[in-house]
């Protein structure tokens, strides 16, 4: 009747294997600990990084640049606001204003209209609006600013001095990653993970889907507020896609999502758990068998040592 | 499985042409599923991109994927045909001793074998298959169902959300890839151990590639079936079995 039981009691199991079951018992721990801490290691919330800004112009870049045939005169001008000279070096404040948000982005236009007009319906737009909107406002409450990053300009996105033309699908996507990930921080990160990242960007799978190639370029948009618009963005390439198929979620995180935001908190919430269940399923698999593999093996090769054949 | 017979005076035969031929498709689609699947999950990873460089691209490696996974689950398919012919042609048994089909006696001999690890008790006296090779057969007949729904929601995400609510294809994603982890990680370290580590099959476990297993080894390893089907049923037969001596 002594081996009756399953043999692991203090009587007949040998003091190390009692003391390493704890501690694989807090390997279990750690491991289901280490999903939960993960999650939260990330450097999204880094500052928004200054675009590379010089008080001169590198001609060599330029040169290879997309603007390379154009005379500096063709954008910068003269501006005049009202009767006061645009920009005016006199204005208070000039050298500290960011010089995005100073030149008037309203001549690239005279060559990119279509590109102009497009970014007037987006959602850059709306938030320049809004922002114009607070400056206006002497309110105490308006003068603080809420937004994390400023409104984009054309020059926030695309750098007039060196940014080149007839690049590739795949190399302007993968500079895309960083310019949209500058404000778009958690954006980009969940991108990465998801296989459209995965795909696009590291694989360098020309096919598969880009920041812009859902939300659009100029006239870009969030694919949140209405499921039309999020359904046609999938159809561009998945034709077949049905109603549901908008809500697969391709930013995973709850990170800036509203808190009322349905479906898409309920959904990353089963998700969530889904893949904590059978996480925890494969590490506690993995480490029982393993445990079991390694203390068979070290008494099969004691065995074999004590008792040669 | 069972279609045993004495093929030389020291081995027999354990596994069938048929069988091994499938073991070798197994091996060779599990691996390049592994290879080209994992440099999908950790594509951010350098040698991801050379692996999918050297297949082609991404889309061919993903064709290459799918492709390894049809081979797999058609010996999944080939294998359940053969249980059929097995039964009906053949006429074996699906259930018994010496079947895959777990019973009491694994339960024993998974308690038996704790007793042994921890020095108190001798080791199983296993029949034709021990209980890790029926959990290794078990983990490939149903691991492939699930790796295969979750990898086909995947496949065509468009049919399936059409029925099923859209995070399916999420939840799908990360089954998939812990299933994955666990099908690897138990192969790569498990299955390896188990067979080729062990001090008897040291440095290299044949017989499922050859289907010969030495009679001193069956004796040693599967002394069940040893008793059932190959011992001499009585000392006057007169031929003493080498494994005997050797013993």
């Amino acid at each position: 009747m002594k081996h009756s039981v399953f043999p692991l009691n203090r009587w007949t199991t040998p003091a190390i294997i009692r003391r390493a079951l704890p501690a694989m018992g807090l390997l279990v721990l750690l491991q289901l600990a280490s999903i939960g801490a993960a999650r939260g290691d990330t450097d999204w919330d880094k500052p928004f990084p200054a675009f590379e800004s010089n008080w001169f112009v590198d001609m060599s870049r330029f040169s290879e640049g997309a603007h390379t045939g154009l005379d500096c005169g063709e954008c910068h001008v003269d501006m005049v606001e009202g009767t006061q000279k645009h920009p005016d070096p006199e204005a208070p404040g000039y050298l500290k204003t960011d010089v995005k948000e100073r030149f008037d982005y309203g001549r690239c236009k005279r060559c990119h209209l279509k590109a102009h007009e497009r970014s007037l319906e987006g959602a850059h737009a709306e938030a320049m609006k809004q922002q114009q909107q607070r400056k206006a406002d002497q309110t105490e409450a308006a003068q603080k600013d809420d937004a994390p990053y400023p409104a984009p300009t054309c020059g926030h996105c695309h750098s007039a001095h060196y940014d080149r033309s007839q690049r590739s699908r795949v190399e302007v996507g993968r500079a895309m990653i960083e310019t949209c990930g500058a404000c778009h921080p958690v954006e980009k990160a969940t991108y990465l993970e998801n296989y459209h990242g995965r795909a696009a960007v590291d694989l360098g799978r020309a096919e598969a889907a880009y920041c812009t190639d859902c939300h659009g370029a100029h006239a870009c948009v969030s694919l949140k507020k209405e499921a039309e618009t999020a359904l046609s963005a999938c159809r561009r390439c998945h034709p077949d896609a049905g109603k549901n198929f908008a809500d697969i979620v391709i930013h995973y995180s709850t990170q800036r999502l509203a808190d009322d935001d349905h479906p898409k908190r309920p959904a990353i919430l089963r998700i969530y758990l889904a893949g904590l269940v059978s996480l925890a399923f494969v590490s506690i698999l993995l480490i029982g068998f393993y445990s079991h593999s390694f203390l068979l093996m070290l008494r099969k090769i004691h065995d074999k040592l004590r008792r040669p054949e | 499985m069972m279609e045993n017979s004495p093929i030389e005076n020291d081995a027999v035969r354990r596994f069938s042409v048929f069988h091994r031929f499938l073991h070798i498709f197994v091996m060779i689609s599990f691996t390049f599923l592994a290879v080209t699947g994992f440099s999908l999950s950790f594509s951010d990873q350098g040698w991801a991109g050379l692996v999918v460089s050297m297949l082609g691209g991404a889309e061919s490696a993903a064709g290459f994927h799918r492709f390894c996974a049809a081979l797999f689950y058609l010996v999944v398919v080939s294998h359940l045909i053969w249980l059929g012919y097995f039964k009906v042609v053949l006429k074996g048994r699906w259930t018994g001793p010496h079947t895959m089909i777990p019973n009491s006696t694994d339960w024993e001999n998974i308690l038996q074998n704790f007793r042994y690890i921890f020095g108190k008790g001798k080791p199983p006296l296993f029949n034709r298959f021990s209980y890790l090779e029926k959990i290794d057969y078990w983990a490939v007949l149903l691991g492939m169902q699930s790796m295969g729904v979750t990898g086909l929601l995947m496949w065509h995400p468009e049919a399936f959300s059409a029925v099923l609510p859209g995070y399916a294809i999420n939840i799908a994603n990360e089954f998939h890839f812990h299933e994955a982890i666990l099908a690897v990680g138990y192969i790569g370290v498990v299955h390896m151990t188990s067979t080729h580590l062990t001090p008897e099959a040291f440095p290299l476990e044949k017989s499922i590639f050859n289907g010969r297993i030495a009679r001193r080894r069956l004796k040693a390893e599967h002394p069940g079936e040893w008793k059932d089907r190959y011992a001499p049923t009585a000392p006057s037969e007169g031929t003493t079995d080498p494994a005997d001596a050797a013993s």
